[in-house]
């Protein structure tokens, strides 16, 4: 038993070492497409580590919330998105708010931060999973500063959903997931978030001939 | 103390021998991927005995730099050979040095051969050399800090030792994470390092693209016989280190005769597998822009970050 969960906490941990390591990937990313692609890749390392989690801890209502994650987040929303980026004209980002090698190292920093916030929490927590918190608590900063360092309305939105994964990915680390009732409501809110996002972009297309939205920053042409 | 000798000649030999052949068969897999026949595998045996045969031609312009450069490729790429286990986890020169050693064994190659296209003042040289620096300043940080995650979970910086420990499955129990990490960082580093496609083209000498072809360019006879043989060394040794650190299995762990055919043989498979990985790869991307080798190179050295990172966090 003690080796058994040990190797199943280790297997939580890899799962959301590649999460975040698809977070980097989001943040090196300069193709719009591939950014959805790897967001999609991210939402599919969610659901692996959700259905980990309750295989290992038997809460069976989170097999419910990793199925809804795997068709909203995987399927649903990034097909929504590539949708949105076949109307656009400029499919990849040209200019960043802050390059891509230095968008690297803040992330590498955010990181550190983030591990040096939760290391008086963790050992408070449960067993199985608390090291994932620290990294749950680091995609949602990265995802943070994606929004941030993108001016193209899509990588916003990516970014939008990378801290939502993360916040996922830290309910399921804390408390083994959130009630379903809320788990259902968050789900709802982020895919109606995402077409009303959708149809912002494609208005901001029409309007500008851009998605850039630092256009809405300007009060004149 | 006779052994150390024989396993230092054994050695010598092995890495000498197989670096050719693993040139010629990442060329050869491009070949069959792009539906061409390409070469025979043993080609890079044949140009390196034609070259050694034919009389270099050096520029009256050049200094001592030009000519002792060869050498000095060579040979520190041959000793740093000799600090990575191959198919003996016992390294010949264990007593000698570590895997600083050897990074740093690699970086004097790559300066030497930094000054040599300076030297013979040819405009390419200077462009190969000061593109080589980019890369090789950016690929540094990154190779020692996933060297230092690793070393971090076997206890101890000598590479004998991590391979040993890691073949025997001893050393602290850590996640996978640090070595998934660090693994992605090094493979990065090793095709920047010995200037595979996302960072430089082997094939062509376009001067638009290339950086090492760009340096080398005056070579010619034996001397460029010897850089290109360091060049292919260069990558054995990578691929050795990575093979062995990361997959150690079949590894000779004592010096029984059996064990060590077993371990030669494991390793062939190895480094084998490795360059039709690479092959492979080369025909699935295009060469990066010279100017977004940096984001690859970013990726690598944050990878190397986040293993270190993982090593501390996920301990407990």
């Amino acid at each position: 038993m003690q080796i058994s969960s040990h190797i199943g906490s280790q297997l939580v941990d890899l799962c959301s070492a590649l999460l975040l390591l698809t977070c980097f990937a989001i943040v090196a990313q300069r193709r719009l497409s591939a950014c959805v692609d790897l967001f999609a890749l991210q939402s599919a390392f969610l659901v692996l580590t959700a259905a980990l989690v309750a295989f290992l801890t038997g809460n069976h209502h989170i097999y419910i919330a990793a199925g809804l994650t795997g068709l909203i987040k995987v399927i649903i929303i990034p097909r929504v998105l590539k949708k949105v980026i076949a109307r656009l004209n400029v499919k990849r980002e040209l200019v960043m708010n802050v390059n891509v090698p230095a968008g690297l190292l803040i992330c590498g920093a955010l990181v550190m931060l983030a591990f040096f916030i939760t290391q008086p929490i963790l050992p408070l927590g449960f067993l199985l999973t608390r090291d994932s918190l620290a990294i749950a608590f680091t995609i949602v900063l990265i995802g943070l500063f994606t929004m941030i360092a993108r001016q193209k309305a899509v990588s916003q939105l990516v970014g939008f959903l990378v801290m939502e994964n993360g916040l996922f990915l830290g309910a399921t680390a804390a408390t083994y997931g959130m009630p379903l009732i809320v788990e259902l409501g968050v789900f709802f809110d982020v895919l109606i978030a995402v077409l009303i996002a959708g149809i912002y972009t494609n208005r901001l297309q029409d309007a500008f001939d851009s998605v850039d939205t630092s256009h809405l920053t300007v009060l004149k042409e | 103390m006779l052994q150390a000798v024989i396993l230092i000649v054994a050695q010598t030999i092995v890495l000498l021998a197989v670096s050719p052949f693993l040139v010629g068969l990442i060329r050869k897999v491009k070949a069959r991927l792009q539906v061409r026949r390409g070469a025979s595998v043993l080609q890079p045996y044949a140009d390196l005995a034609k070259l050694f045969r034919k009389q270099p031609v050096v520029s009256t312009t050049t200094s001592w730099i030009f000519t002792a450069t060869p050498y000095i490729v060579f040979a520190s790429t041959l000793a740093a050979g000799l600090l990575v286990p191959v198919f003996v986890s016992r390294t010949p020169l264990d007593f000698v040095g570590n895997i600083i050693a050897v990074v740093y064994l690699l970086a004097l190659g790559t300066f030497f051969l930094m000054l040599a296209g300076l030297d013979a003042g040819s405009s390419f040289g200077g462009m190969g050399s000061s593109r080589e620096a980019i890369v090789a300043s950016l690929t540094e940080p990154a190779m020692i800090l996933s060297i230092f995650a690793i070393a971090l979970t076997k206890g101890s910086t000598n590479l004998s030792t991590i391979v040993h420990k890691t073949a025997l499955l001893e050393g602290i129990a850590t996640d996978p994470s640090p070595y998934l990490m660090a693994l992605a960082a090094l493979f990065i580093v090793a095709l920047a390092e010995t200037g595979r496609v996302p960072v430089d083209n082997p094939a062509t000498h376009l001067e638009l693209t290339m950086i090492h072809e760009a340096m080398v360019l005056e070579y010619s006879g034996r001397y460029l016989a010897l850089i290109e043989w360091a060049a292919g060394l260069k990558l054995a040794v990578f691929l050795s280190l990575i093979a062995n650190v990361f997959a150690p299995w079949g590894i000779a762990t004592t010096l029984a005769p059996t064990a060590m055919g077993i371990g030669l043989l494991a390793y062939l498979l190895k480094i084998s597998g490795f360059a039709v990985l690479i092959g492979i790869l080369e025909s699935m991307f295009a060469k990066l822009r010279l100017f977004r080798v940096t984001d690859l190179l970013g990726v690598a050295f944050i990878l190397a970050l986040l293993g270190l990172l993982f090593f501390y966090i996920l301990r407990s």
